[in-house]
């Protein structure tokens, strides 16, 4: 096909395309997330004592850092639609993550070398990252999917932000169920779970956010 | 070159509105563009490769513009676009290339010279749809056939052959993209 022809063929294509609408995209993957997340804690039931729990410093930051992370990734995620996006900003993520070591670290220091470690088994550890990683798993697909409309010059970045933006949203659900309060348990799990959705969401985007 | 961009984006956005018209003039401006900036870093390729990638970049940039934001300026998206598609079609060729983004927006803005490749034929993509697509997509492109027409000629409404079209230029996209065989 010489390139005038393939010109006259998409020209025959030029009915009006629905624009990208990212604003929309975030409202269907938080609906995803608030769907999931609540139906988990609907049947699983949040913690004993939620409230008064929540008056602990260490057991909001378990609640609150999940929530400020996925503030700031959500947009970064969604500005990867566009081909002309700017690079994102990293280090926008860097005081939620350096609160989160800050968090581990003034763990360690309190506690007895007995009590740090104390929380750690292998049903424990199943848990947390099992059930993050399960209930990320389709807010994830549902925004790759709808990311795929978009055309994101950099498919593996663009999907790891997908990943970590839903995983962070999922796991400040996840955070009202759970009753491990030792930041040196949930810090490092929690981190572990976002660490492997965010790689997930990094394949996927390889796989299906190519154009 | 704000004219450049107010000409170019006034076309795309008459074109997103529905205007073949408008559409032809902006893809043709396009593309002598583009094959100098395909041409001055895909010399390996030889004229026909590089006219390949041509027409790959005027898919995506095609099947992609609604991801143009139209309150910002085109120009930086079509940048982006270009220098996206050239650098996968040159990867998927086996060869590496260094694109600096400077050289695109030099090349947008900087006027086109005049092109003997237009003419050229390179019948990569059609040769893999299946027939009846590649029926279609050859009458409305070799034959310049209106899709009524073609839908007369092929007993189809034209809403269909308007489908069937739109269909086969987003497995011609695939195909370029190489995730279709």
């Amino acid at each position: 096909m010489k390139t005038d022809d393939l010109i006259g063929l998409l020209a025959a294509d030029a009915a009006p395309q629905a624009p990208l609408r990212p604003v929309r995209i975030a409202g269907v993957v938080l609906a995803a997330i608030l769907a999931v997340a609540g139906l988990f804690l609907m049947l699983a039931g949040v913690r004993e004592g939620l409230a008064a729990a929540l008056q602990q410093p260490a057991v909001l930051a378990k609640t609150a850092l999940p929530l400020v992370l996925a503030g700031l990734a959500f947009p970064m995620a969604l500005a990867q639609l566009r081909p002309d996006a700017v690079r994102p900003r990293w280090w926008g993520l860097l005081p939620p993550a350096m609160a989160a070591a800050g968090l581990w670290l003034w763990g360690f220091s309190v506690l007895s070398p007995a009590e740090r470690f104390a929380d750690v088994s292998a049903f424990s550890v199943t848990e947390c990252l099992g059930l993050i990683v399960t209930l990320s798993i389709l807010p994830l697909a549902v925004l790759i999917a709808k990311m795929r409309r978009g055309a994101s010059v950099a498919p593996a970045r663009a999907g790891a932000l997908a990943g970590l933006a839903v995983a962070c949203g999922i796991t400040t659900g996840y955070s009202l169920f759970c009753t491990q309060d030792n930041p040196v348990f949930y810090v490092t799990w929690y981190g572990l779970a976002i660490l492997l959705v965010t790689v997930l969401g990094a394949v996927l985007g390889l796989r299906f956010l190519r154009w | 070159m704000t004219n450049r961009e107010a000409e170019w984006s006034a076309l795309l956005i008459a074109a997103m509105e529905g205007d073949g018209r408008a559409y032809a003039r902006f893809l043709g401006l396009v593309t002598p563009v583009l094959r100098g900036i395909v041409r001055a870093r895909g010399r390996v390729l030889g004229p026909e490769g590089q006219e390949d990638v041509v027409q790959e970049v005027l898919i995506a940039i095609h099947t992609k513009r609604h991801t143009w934001d139209r309150s910002a300026p085109l120009l930086p998206w079509l940048h982006a676009v270009t220098r996206h598609k050239v650098v996968d079609a040159f990867r998927r060729r086996g060869g590496s290339v260094h694109l600096p983004i400077e050289d695109f927006a030099e090349a947008l803005e900087a006027e086109a010279e005049p092109d003997a490749m237009a003419a050229r034929d390179s019948a990569v993509l059609i040769g893999r749809l299946d027939a009846r697509s590649a029926d279609i997509v050859r009458s409305v492109s070799l034959h310049g056939l209106s899709t009524a027409e073609v839908g007369a000629r092929l007993e189809m409404s034209e809403g269909a052959v308007r489908v069937a079209l739109h269909r086969a230029i987003r497995r011609m996209a695939d195909i370029a993209k190489g995730t279709e065989k």
